[in-house]
């Protein structure tokens, strides 16, 4: 994972769930972003979903996508992005 | 409060228990013997259905007691007839849907204000979130979305929901119907789907009136024809999420046929995410508002045969 594409996803996540006290240094890109880690939940599952779709036209599949696997850490995060992205 | 699909009250438990097979002969009824042989017989359905479903019959008659008063100003002076009036009315609507999804073309009216509201809406080319409930029929509105090329529409359903129904459709209808999204969960995938939608100017269907299946699906209980129920939180999160045009839409039977409403209910474009919360609060409390003045202009095309208000587990209402 490049360190830029890194950077760009943790500051996504800040902007798109308005993390007004975190820093992108405080993400770590190997802690679960869900519950522990950073306590998202499942709204926030799903609009960091959008802003996936809006930033980089990622598309998910309910069926056959494990959507908890791709949103386990940062670095599941980005090699998502890394593979699928299309803009 | 949380309702279980596991108890035995839950709508979707309960709904659309008419047989596969029954159901099929009154279509082919309809179909090749006309319209008064096939309500002749609609009549003997209903009263038997009416007779031999003892929880659909019930739930009927305690929102006939809620919303009498409110629609007509006193209590039902019949209670059985107007049970079975109710009951008809939903036997009436089950074959309006296979009437329209077979070509027949309804009787859809509009007001000025409706078709002008549904025009810009459309123009727009923003798409929207059209929050529905199960007043009326909305597969007229689907008829509607087929007869014109630049108003399409998705519509979410709860994956239980109506699958035998929809069977029957597929074997016997000519008609594509809209296209439907079947969840029991609103994972991120579902919401990219939908979000592309609306992006491309299409419009999604929630119904806001019906509670999650699962265990952990939020509600809330919000005042409703005299009593607290159960409303879900999810559609409402999902429209704020969405970040478009929301409307209120339905279709309801008068005499001179079908009366589509389509209105502009909120848009959640700017909606910023501290505001998000209370937009839920707010936007839900305005929902039931919406769904009342439905209820009482339409009292009988109410089809929630189930107990709505979850007085089983009240002890006063």
């Amino acid at each position: 994972m490049t360190h830029a594409l890194e950077l760009e996803l943790k500051q996504m996540i800040i902007d798109t769930l308005e993390l007004e006290d975190v820093t992108p240094e405080d993400i770590d890109p190997d802690a679960p972003l869900f519950v522990e880690g950073l306590g998202l939940d499942s709204i926030d599952a799903l609009e960091l979903g959008l802003a996936l779709q809006k930033h980089y036209g990622i598309k998910l599949d309910a069926e056959s996508d494990d959507t908890r696997q791709h949103f386990a850490s940062l670095n599941h995060l980005a090699a998502l992005v890394e593979a699928r992205r299309v803009k | 409060m949380k309702a279980s699909a596991r108890s035995p009250q839950h709508w979707a438990r309960i709904q659309e228990s008419g047989t596969l097979i029954g159901m099929r002969i009154m279509v082919w009824i309809r179909r090749r013997l006309g319209r008064l042989p096939f309500r002749i017989m609609l009549g003997f359905v209903i009263v038997y259905y009416y007779c031999s479903h003892s929880l659909p019959r019930r739930a009927s008659r305690d929102y006939l007691a809620r919303v009498w008063p409110v629609h007509a100003g006193h209590a039902p002076r019949w209670p059985a007839w107007l049970g079975l009036r109710h009951f008809w009315a939903f036997g009436q609507s089950l074959m309006d849907k296979v009437d329209a999804w077979s070509g027949v073309t309804p009787d859809i009216s509009l007001s000025a204000e409706d078709r002008a509201c549904l025009d810009s809406a459309i123009r727009s080319g923003r798409g929207g979130v059209m929050l529905v409930s199960h007043i009326g029929n909305l597969e007229i509105c689907s008829a509607l979305s087929d007869s014109r090329d630049d108003f399409h529409v998705t519509q979410l359903m709860h994956t239980h929901n109506a699958r035998k129904f929809n069977q029957l459709l597929d074997r016997s209808t000519l008609r594509r119907g809209p296209e439907i999204i079947e969840v029991s969960d609103i994972t991120p995938a579902t919401a990219i789907r939908l979000a592309e939608r609306i992006n491309a100017g299409g419009f999604v269907v929630i119904a806001a009136d019906r509670i999650p299946l699962s265990e952990d699906g939020r509600t809330r209980r919000l005042d409703f024809l005299g009593a607290t129920a159960p409303f879900p939180e999810g559609p409402f999160r999902l429209a704020s999420l969405l970040r478009c045009p929301i409307y209120t839409l339905s279709c309801l039977r008068d005499e001179q046929g079908h009366r589509v409403e389509f209105r502009v209910f909120d848009d959640t474009t700017t909606l910023r995410r501290c505001d998000r919360e209370a937009w839920c609060s707010d936007a839900m409390q305005r929902y039931v508002e919406w769904l009342t003045d439905q209820c009482r202009r339409y009292p009988l095309q109410w089809f929630n045969f189930f107990d709505f208000w979850h007085c089983h587990d009240r002890t006063v209402y």
